[in-house]
């Protein structure tokens, strides 16, 4: 093709100064990278290329550890909705994925601050793309869920109240840069940077909320929860419009679009927990969620072309599922019948099941978890103008 | 340039030949044609041309009439034209043409070039209707084999000749592109020796019509009126087979009617209506004659799926007409919605899985393709008859509310909820990619007033009684009604279309729900108001009735010609004219002329003379 033959001279000209950036397969991101990489110091390839959709990962494994932790927990005095493990069972099992979470998310946490220090510019640059930055709300929330899902702190204790501050005060800080980017600054306004992982933002104040609300907290849980359902309802009549015409994320990114339902399963559980029952607006937030992911299933085209090569976008399928799998929980819990049962539990086998096969794939696939052609490390290239591939 | 000679000798023989042979396309010109419309004059001169006995010493084979073409002059050009061809596939030579020569390497045809004008000008796609003359020769032959006097042959039995030349344009719209059509027809034991020359066919490939394809051939508020550079697969001039003009925004009758059965039923049996003493027969009438009427509607439309498959197809991709999809599922919840008390008090749950199945999976394709299927952006196809499909979910939510089913009008009432912020906001803002949405005020927009008001007789339905939800939404549909209504003065001047009955159920719907709202608040005001919207729905009611029977039995246009499924794949370049093919201008002027000539009088000479400038100017330019 021709471009591909023109670009290997461009990289050419561009490359002298990095020569191990060139790569094998000629695209147009390699030359985003300006600064000297040095292939003798191992950490700097990994500190170059990870980024913030990487938290994606322990997003899927904490909400799993909330998950494990809501459905067996066998002194649950609904055990209708529980599966009926024994006690030392429970705590094994939770433990044991409590602290694999805990580990993944210290590790890439302790990698993306040593990002920020070494490579400032590259999360500035994150910062500046309009998929990357919705991921800069990842971590919290990956934060937060754990700190929910944690087996030894309970949502009283002063432990709880101080890493909720730790992790919902970057969460508030964020949403005020991001959100009133929104409507005020020209370059950056909805209808251009607008995408389906913008719904993250949303997705962490209902998390931030529903923490809040576990602790009692009812005025800052409306709050963020007020914060979360408006920003959710331009959000989706926006996405819904497709106003750009054509995605604003390359077909790589179409896991994303599972945020779609995400997003209301999490209000729902947020607002579950602030009105105390599983009451009709949780209903309808619940339903909602759930006829998106059913439409979503039933258009496996729009995701084929993800599916060709492994890449971290595919675990932003886990997280939705199993985030509806916890929202149909509550459901089952409420409304007791057959059919909210069997919703749940083909829900959460479900999710289980998508977690074991990421996790199975990433370990097949490790050196692929450092791609060149990421397309959240193209900061050079305009916002608007992402190409397709 | 021996063709050319070739051509001069042929032309001159046929030219000893034409004057028979007018002679007897003349007789039928007059024979039948006096009643009939001219359009129908002309192309039963094509039959008549095929009359001409295939003795023609030009080619010695078969007589094909020329093709019909979409466009009535192009008919009329082949009025007068006899052509000969060889019994090959007229499509598969086409192809090959550079000017427009049907390719035969030898033979002299003379109107050929007229043919090519009209073949050249189509693409490809319509080039293999084509192929039909052919067929017509066997035919023709036959009945005149059969010793049939051309001559005597009137009207109605060349209207089975005329129906089978029109048969293979309209082939593309039936199901299987004919072959089911066919396959009963052997059925039944009619002999029908197309078999082999549609192996000639190329096979119809589905396509699909991207939706901008429509917004670039249709304009208008329904998105059913030809633009004036496009064209069309079909003849705008002839009255296409009912089926084909059968669109389903004709189910908006049986919307109007159904719902006025559940208004009535509600006037009957409301605390607060009392006083006007209406009677419960009248929901009882109204509700039979809807049965009736959506029984009808329904079989003639599942005739279309079975026979005319492709434009059922077509229907489904055009941006408005997709949602009058949902429009029999509405109407049978309206029925199950105004079921006199008389004929049964209350309906078993599983009608309401059964209703409501449809409904689903319709959405699921079509808000899909609002969040992310390809080019049918919400902000590009927005239209007001998309409330159609969000009031079903709204529609189901009270039936099932009504039935004592719990979870799932929940359901359906989020969804519908969800979607209807969506699309009010959009069609609010009125999109500059918008261009769907009618500039000015067109009764379409009356189906804004649609969906809060069933959303709010849901929402009380599924609460138990008429709060602050159902108020609000109530309140916004009157609000939306009340804006429209003093603008009904611009409702005017519009082609009355059989969808103008799906906007009238919004009303009812409105009157309706203020009927519950005035059992929750009873007041003078409550109940004037009541009446007043229910005289408004009843009068409109009334008057689209009657203009529906004049425009049935005294304009007879109840059902045009349904365009909107008919058009091309790609658009006609813009630089040719229609019966313009790749000659130059001089030629066209001839055309010109030798139509004037044709439509005028049609005697011999004229016609003779006038095929002689043609085929002189074609001798001129030409490639020989």
């Amino acid at each position: 093709m021709e471009t591909q033959k023109s670009q290997p001279e461009i990289q050419l000209a561009v490359s002298t100064d990095e020569p191990s950036a060139t790569s094998t397969t000629p695209t147009a991101h390699s030359l985003s990278t300006t600064t000297p990489v040095h292939r003798s110091l191992s950490l700097s390839p990994i500190l170059t290329r990870i980024h913030a959709g990487y938290f994606r990962i322990t997003l899927s494994l904490s909400c799993q550890a909330l998950l494990c932790k809501i459905l067996l927990q066998p002194n649950n005095h609904n055990s209708g909705i529980t599966f009926h493990v024994s006690q030392f069972l429970y705590s094994t099992i939770l433990n044991i994925l409590w602290s694999f979470a805990f580990c993944i998310l210290v590790l890439f946490s302790v990698l993306y601050a040593l990002r920020c220090f070494f490579r400032f510019n590259l999360v500035k640059k994150e910062f500046l793309h309009h998929v990357g930055v919705n991921y800069l709300f990842a971590p919290w929330i990956s934060w937060l869920l754990l700190l929910e899902s944690s087996p030894f702190v309970s949502p009283k204790h002063n432990f709880f109240i101080i890493f909720w501050w730790v992790f919902a005060l970057p969460v508030l800080i964020l949403d005020i840069k991001i959100y009133g980017q929104w409507f005020t600054k020209g370059k950056r306004i909805l209808t251009a940077v607008a995408n389906p992982t913008s719904q993250l933002s949303v997705i962490g104040n209902l998390v931030g909320s529903r923490a809040a609300a576990k602790m009692g907290w009812r005025e800052v849980s409306v709050f963020l929860f007020s914060l979360g359902i408006v920003h959710y309802l331009v959000l989706f009549v926006t996405l819904y419009q497709r106003l750009s015409g054509g995605d604003r994320i390359p077909a790589m990114l179409r896991p994303v679009f599972f945020l779609f339902f995400a997003a209301p399963s999490m209000a729902s559980l947020a607002w579950y927990s602030i009105s105390g029952s599983f009451d009709t607006g949780s209903k309808m937030l619940f339903f909602l969620s759930l006829f998106l992911f059913t439409s979503l299933i039933c258009r496996p085209g729009l995701f084929k072309k993800a599916m060709r090569k492994f890449s971290i976008a595919w675990w932003a399928y886990s997280y939705p599922i199993t985030m509806l799998a916890l929202a149909s929980t509550r459901y089952a819990q409420e409304v007791n019948g057959g059919i909210p049962h069997a919703i749940r539990l083909i829900l959460s086998a479900l999710s289980v099941l998508v977690l074991f096969a990421l996790l199975v794939f990433t370990a097949l696939n490790t050196k692929m978890l450092l791609p060149d052609d990421d397309p959240i490390l193209v900061p050079s290239l305009p916002i608007l103008s992402l190409r397709t591939e | 340039m021996e063709n050319c000679k070739q051509k001069h000798l042929a032309k001159e023989d046929s030219s000893e030949v034409l004057p028979a042979l007018i002679k007897v396309i003349t007789a039928h010109e007059v024979a039948g044609f006096d009643a009939v419309k001219q359009q129908d004059c002309v192309n039963d001169g094509f039959n008549s041309n095929c009359l001409h006995p295939s003795d023609s010493s030009i080619v010695g084979t078969e007589t094909v009439g020329v093709e019909g073409e979409n466009d009535l002059s192009n008919s009329q050009k082949m009025h007068f034209v006899s052509i000969s061809m060889p019994p090959s596939p007229v499509g598969v030579h086409l192809h090959n043409t550079k000017m427009g020569l049907v390719g035969y390497n030898d033979e002299a045809i003379l109107g050929y070039d007229i043919m090519g004008f009209a073949v050249t000008s189509k693409n490809d796609r319509q080039t293999k209707f084509y192929s039909q003359p052919i067929l017509k020769g066997h035919v023709l032959n036959e009945a005149i084999a059969s010793g049939r006097n051309p001559n005597n042959l009137d009207l109605p039995p060349k209207n089975p000749r005329f129906d089978v030349l029109e048969d293979k344009r309209f082939d593309y719209f039936k199901t299987w592109s004919g072959k089911l059509e066919r396959q009963i027809s052997n059925l039944r034991g009619k002999h029908r020796d197309t078999e082999q020359e549609l192996e000639t066919h190329r096979p119809a490939e589905i396509e699909i019509l991207p939706a901008d394809r429509y917004f670039d051939a249709l304009e208008g508020p329904e998105l059913d009126t030809l633009r004036a550079s496009e064209e069309i697969l079909l003849p705008k001039d002839k009255k296409w087979p009912f089926l084909l003009r059968f669109p389903i925004s004709s189910f908006g009758i049986c919307l109007g009617v159904s719902s006025h059965a559940i208004m009535w039923k509600a006037l009957a049996t409301s605390a607060s209506t009392r006083f006007l003493h209406v009677n419960l027969d009248i929901n009882l009438v109204l509700w039979c004659v809807s049965v009736a009427l959506v029984a009808f509607v329904s079989f003639i439309y599942c005739l279309k799926v079975i026979f005319y498959f492709e434009a059922v197809r077509r229907e489904y991709y055009h941006p408005v007409r997709v949602n009058f999809f949902f429009a029999p599922w509405i109407a049978l919840l309206f029925l199950a919605l105004g079921v006199p008390p008389s004929v049964s008090k209350k309906l078993h749950t599983s009608l309401w899985y059964i209703l409501m199945t449809p409904v689903f999976c319709l959405e699921l394709k079509i808000y899909g393709q609002w969040m992310s299927g390809g080019q049918q952006r919400l902000s590009k196809v927005a239209n007001p008859s998309n409330h159609l499909s969000i009031v079903g979910n709204f529609l189901g939510a009270l039936l099932g509310a009504s039935m004592g089913i719990k979870e799932g009008p929940i359901f359906f009432f989020a969804v519908g909820l969800a979607h209807y912020i969506v699309l009010f906001v959009t069609l609010y803002q009125r999109l500059p990619t918008n261009e769907i949405l009618p500039k000015e005020p067109h009764p379409v927009f009356f189906l804004f007033v649609a969906a809060p008001s069933v959303a709010s007789l849901a929402w009380a339905r599924i609460q138990g009684s008429f709060d602050h939800g159902a108020r609000i939404a109530y309140f916004i549909a009157l609000f939306l009604y009340f804006s429209l209504a003093v603008r009904v003065n611009f409702f005017r001047g519009f082609r009355f279309s059989l969808a103008w009955w799906a906007y009238t159920f919004p009303m009812t719907g409105a009157a309706i729900a203020t009927i519950r709202y005035s059992i929750v608040v009873t007041n003078i005001v409550t109940k004037s108001l009541t009446v007043v919207l229910c005289a408004v729905a009843t009068l409109t009611v009334a008057s689209l009735l009657v203009i529906t029977i004049i425009h049935a039995f005294v304009l007879d246009d109840l059902f045009p010609n349904d365009v909107a499924i008919a058009i091309s794949q790609t658009r006609p370049k813009p630089t040719r004219k229609w019966y313009h093919g790749r000659n130059g201008s001089s030629d066209n002027k001839n055309c010109k002329k030798f139509l004037q000539c044709s439509n005028s009088d049609g005697k011999d000479i004229e016609a003779a003379s006038v095929l002689k400038d043609v085929e002189n100017n074609h001798s001129k330019g030409l490639r020989c």
